[in-house]
């Protein structure tokens, strides 16, 4: 069941918030022990939302679309009275006094809050192998990662245990679990969802956004959080096209289609299912203009030289307790702590040359198609693995595709595609701010009858 | 290139020589890329409103 369809039965009352709330209790203790996805559960408070949801819209009081409805947060979003561990030792006690924005605005939408999900400790790395709150699996193949970082949001949400859960991400910690995991990820244009209250693990690189069963539901969540928020430096002033709405036709969509960079070491299964989806958009009478992008090779270069500056910075306090880091997430602090100044300022003017050029990109095309992995989900504690036969890191592989997209800040969704076997997703990348067309062509391709 | 275990040292830091390694490989990336750089371009400090539109016009 998506949103829409809930929050329908929640308006003809042939369901109540309570009994959705009990289905995601009852899916979260028996997904729990198999999967891992959540490292706090608010039992109590779910169902005391719940009932007031109940409450209210039996007395004609109507929150919006997600009144009512079961959700998770990535365990990186403060929440007032609720600990937020960042999925690590240094904060696993941590109990903020405040509530992020994104708490603050899914509370006032009525939506119910399950739990705080599992996640890549402090959100740095894909794999999901926690040392401190364990390995979060793949519902797909528990044997498997669900990706990360906000892996416990893609499991939540994939296997059923809630209607949708908030990630972030830095270098594809949102889209990379939606697509090992087989479910829609958005990442907005940077300033669009407001990054007060959550525990930062890169001051420029950092996204928020929601994982969901499908791309109307996306752009629902996204319409609740989307906002200026002057707690938040980057937040945007720009106005939502609701983003619920449809594209009623493809016919003369200018789809991008890169001949460069994506089309490289791509793994059958992923390959397969990309072509099939470009097939089916042109079918619906898309245009698929095959383009060069300016190097994502490159961008990934300056994203890692970014990351690793801004966190080691970020997280320089905590650096004398080496021992209550996890063996990964130290090695990537040490590197940033020798990084060079003058290669993070370069890094930065850097990624002002890419960002002109790719905004001259939109000039030929509305939106680009590209995988958002090259891989399906590898198996726990792999470090390399095979892709078009050749040895790749598991954590550059995952990210090889999306990371870039980050340093330019566009919008992003990871579309769940067809497959025979592990998930595989589509990547559609927008101009900026276009969030709505993104979604509803996501939602175009899937739902395109010869999908 | 750069000794990233001698500079470790010199920085007096600990830092097994695997944990280094990395390192090396995203230098060769990333080195050449200076070369694009206009001599006044200034750095994207923070991906605000105003950055992510004045870059695409």
């Amino acid at each position: 069941m998506t949103i829409t369809e809930a929050a329908r039965q929640l308006r003809a009352r042939t369901i109540s918030s309570t009994e959705l709330t009990r289905q995601a209790l009852k899916a979260i203790q028996a997904g729990q022990p198999k999967f891992n996805a959540f490292i706090t559960i608010t039992e109590d408070l779910a169902l005391t939302q719940a009932k007031q949801a109940d409450f209210e819209l039996a007395r004609g009081i109507d929150r919006g679309p997600l009144h009512g409805i079961p959700y998770a947060l990535k365990d990186v979003f403060c929440t007032k009275g609720i600990r937020t561990t960042v999925g690590s030792k240094i904060f696993s006690d941590y109990i903020p006094d405040y509530d992020s924005a994104v708490y603050e605005k899914l509370t006032a939408a009525g939506a119910v809050l399950m739990g705080k999900a599992g996640m890549q400790e402090f959100a740095y790395g894909i794999t999901c192998n926690n040392p401190h709150f364990g390995a979060i699996r793949n519902p797909h193949d528990p044997d498997r990662i669900p990706g990360g970082s906000s892996g416990g949001s893609g499991v939540a949400v994939a296997s059923e245990m809630v209607f949708f859960a908030m990630g972030s991400d830095t270098g594809g910690s949102i889209r990379i679990p939606a697509a090992f995991c087989g479910c829609f990820g958005l990442k907005p244009t940077s300033g669009r969802i407001s990054r007060y209250g959550v525990m930062p693990l890169d001051f420029s690189l950092d996204h928020m956004g929601p994982l969901t069963r499908s791309a109307e539901d996306a752009g629902l969540v996204l319409n609740a959080l989307a906002g200026y928020d002057d707690r938040d430096d980057t937040s945007s002033h720009q106005p939502l096209e609701p983003a619920s709405s449809r594209l009623t036709s493809l016919t003369n969509l200018r789809i991008g289609i890169p001949e460069n960079f994506y089309n490289v070491r791509i793994a059958s299964e992923v390959a397969n299912a990309y072509t099939a989806a470009l097939a089916t958009a042109e079918r619906a009478g898309a245009r698929l203009t095959v383009i060069d992008v300016p190097d994502p090779a490159e961008i990934n270069a300056i994203s890692r030289v970014i990351l690793l500056s801004e966190a080691s910075a970020l997280l320089e306090p905590y650096l004398h307790r080496r021992g209550d880091f996890g063996a990964d997430v130290l090695a990537l602090l040490d590197q940033g702590r020798l990084i060079a100044a003058t290669d993070y300022v370069n890094a930065q003017r850097l990624r002002r040359l890419y960002q002109r050029d790719w905004a001259r990109l939109w000039d030929k095309v509305d939106c680009i198609f590209t995988p958002t992995a090259p891989i399906a989900a590898p198996r726990i504690g792999e470090l390399q693995i095979e892709v078009a036969g050749q040895m790749e890191d598991v954590r550059l592989a995952s990210t090889r595709l999306v990371r870039a997209i980050n340093v330019l800040g566009l919008p992003a969704v990871s579309v769940p595609l067809p497959a025979t076997g592990l998930p595989v997703a589509l990547q559609i990348i927008g101009k900026p701010f276009d969030e709505s067309r993104i979604l509803a062509l996501g939602d175009a391709v899937i739902s395109s009858p010869d999908a | 290139m750069t000794d990233w275990i001698a500079l470790a040292k010199a920085r007096g830091l600990d830092i097994p020589k695997e944990t280094l390694q990395p390192l090396t490989g995203l230098e060769q990336a990333f080195e050449p890329l200076k070369a694009k750089l206009p001599f006044s371009l200034e750095p994207a400090i923070t991906l605000s409103e105003s950055s992510v539109i004045a870059s695409s016009k």
